[in-house]
């Protein structure tokens, strides 16, 4: 599904844009004139048309829902080039950080890596596990085979409220 | 000079060559580092899922800071130094959240100061312990050799708030390969994004922006490709073969850590800086030092 799409699909969600837009009001989205000098910088405009004026322009029209269910919101590569370049300092970058926050809470379909992350963490405390490198002659080597000091993983506790910070997922 | 230091899940779990030259090189430089007690991931890819949970992440990470009594933290990793950097400029600027940050981190008797100093590697080096330092530690000059800088995207921006460099114009690991006695090369795809944070959701739009930008310094004839972050390390280094696969180019391009190779130019043992772990024909370089090193003197 394209974003030319969605403008078609359906009615504003008036609800959920007021809620929304009070949340993404801090991202100073409503400075954004459509100047597209975000798309100009886009590194995902070349490979996944990913048009970050458009997003923002859609949210500001309030097709969130369909934003949120697009997948064109997992396309951003996080170069942080719309952050930079934006004239009026508003970031689509947020923008889409926060559109996908709202499509974890809603539980579509959220990138498998990302939820991967977030189950090594309540693991460990880190976002992926402990692992094995391959030397050139083939020799295997881990952390202590190299001298490297041993790592604590976070506490109890601080798992805890992730897990509390995250509603319990 | 003390330093707390940070390292973030990346090296902490498979970087270790980053990790292994850092600590090589920082105490001949006159930094002392001293590892947190404990340590959590920064929060960078939760930010996905949930911005609260980031926050919390990184500022607890500038809490541990405070709990071993340092006042300036270290992060090797720029999307650690991002991160990290981002919450501190939140929490400075709105008072509601740093509150509601600092109860969550009470309940494990923590404390969030704001005005923790944050170094990333390359300024460090550059603005802290000064490429004069730098060039008088080198043993080995590595005249002759030409090579291409990737800071990466998250060290530089946005530029409204701290970051390494400058967002538009990044030169200061260039001037550290200059101290070097090599050559840094300017090229118009300089600035490209190495996609590591799309590995998650699009895996072969990932790889072919690696690609792309490896083909490009391919053409330019460089002797390695000098990196500072360990996201942007994985991809052009670890995942060379498979971007090459993927665009259908044969790639041969060293990629090495600025450390590795300022531990080079400092005549540390090889396998102290990690380079038998490095996946990309590194030892292209090593023999290319070890030839001008018959012309160069030895300290």
């Amino acid at each position: 599904m394209s974003l030319s799409d969605l403008t078609k699909m359906s009615e504003v969600n008036k609800e959920l844009y007021m809620k929304v837009l009070r949340k993404l009001a801090e991202e100073k989205l409503f400075g954004c004139f459509q100047c597209s000098r975000c798309t100009g910088g886009c590194t995902a405009f070349k490979l996944l048309e990913l048009t970050p004026n458009t997003v923002m322009k859609l949210t500001k029209l309030g097709f969130i829902n369909e934003l949120v269910d697009s997948e064109i919101i997992w396309t951003c590569a996080s170069c942080l080039q719309c952050t930079e370049r934006c004239p009026q300092r508003a970031s689509p970058y947020h923008v889409i950080i926060d559109l996908r926050n709202l499509a974890v809470e809603r539980q579509t379909k959220v990138p498998e890596g990302y939820l991967r992350a977030v189950s090594h963490i309540l693991e460990t405390g880190l976002m992926q596990p402990m692992e094995k490198v391959t030397a050139k002659n083939m020799e295997i080597f881990e952390r202590d085979t190299l001298n490297l000091p041993k790592i604590a993983g976070a506490s109890e506790k601080f798992k805890a409220i992730f897990l509390e910070t995250l509603g319990g997922i | 000079m003390q330093l707390a230091v940070f390292w973030g899940c990346k090296i902490l779990t498979s970087q270790y060559a980053y990790e292994m030259s850092v600590r090589q090189v920082t105490p001949k430089l006159g930094v002392e580092l001293v590892d947190l007690k404990e340590v959590n991931c920064c929060g960078n890819p939760i930010e996905s899922v949930n911005r609260l949970a980031t926050i919390y992440m990184s500022a607890r990470i500038l809490a541990l800071t405070n709990e071993i009594g340092l006042r300036e933290l270290i992060l090797p990793c720029s999307r650690c130094h991002f991160t990290i950097c981002e919450t501190q400029y939140l929490l400075a600027t709105d008072k509601k959240l740093e509150e509601k940050i600092t109860s969550m981190l009470r309940e494990e008797n923590l404390n969030y100061t704001p005005d923790i100093k944050i170094w990333h590697t390359v300024d460090l080096l550059h603005d802290n312990i000064g490429l004069e330092r730098i060039r008088e530690s080198v043993k080995r000059e590595m005249g002759g050799l030409k090579f291409a800088s990737h800071i990466g995207c998250q060290a530089i921006r946005p530029s409204y708030m701290k970051r390494v460099d400058n967002a538009e114009n990044p030169r200061k690991l260039d001037r550290l390969i200059e101290a070097l006695g090599a050559e840094s090369i300017e090229y118009p795809e300089k600035l490209d994004c190495c996609g590591a944070a799309l590995l998650f959701s699009h895996q072969e739009a990932s790889l072919s922006l690696t690609g792309a930008k490896l083909r490009a310094l391919q053409e330019r004839r460089v002797d390695g490709l000098v990196t500072s972050c360990p996201s942007c390390h994985i991809m052009f280094d670890t995942k060379q073969e498979n971007s090459a696969a993927l665009i259908g180019s044969k790639l041969s391009i060293p990629v090495i850590y600025y450390t590795q190779l300022l531990g080079l130019a400092m005549q540390i043992k090889e396998e102290d800086l990690g380079l038998h772990l490095n996946k990309s024909p590194v030892d292209a370089i090593i023999e290319k030092i070890e030839k001008r090193s018959g012309r160069t003197l030895q300290f």
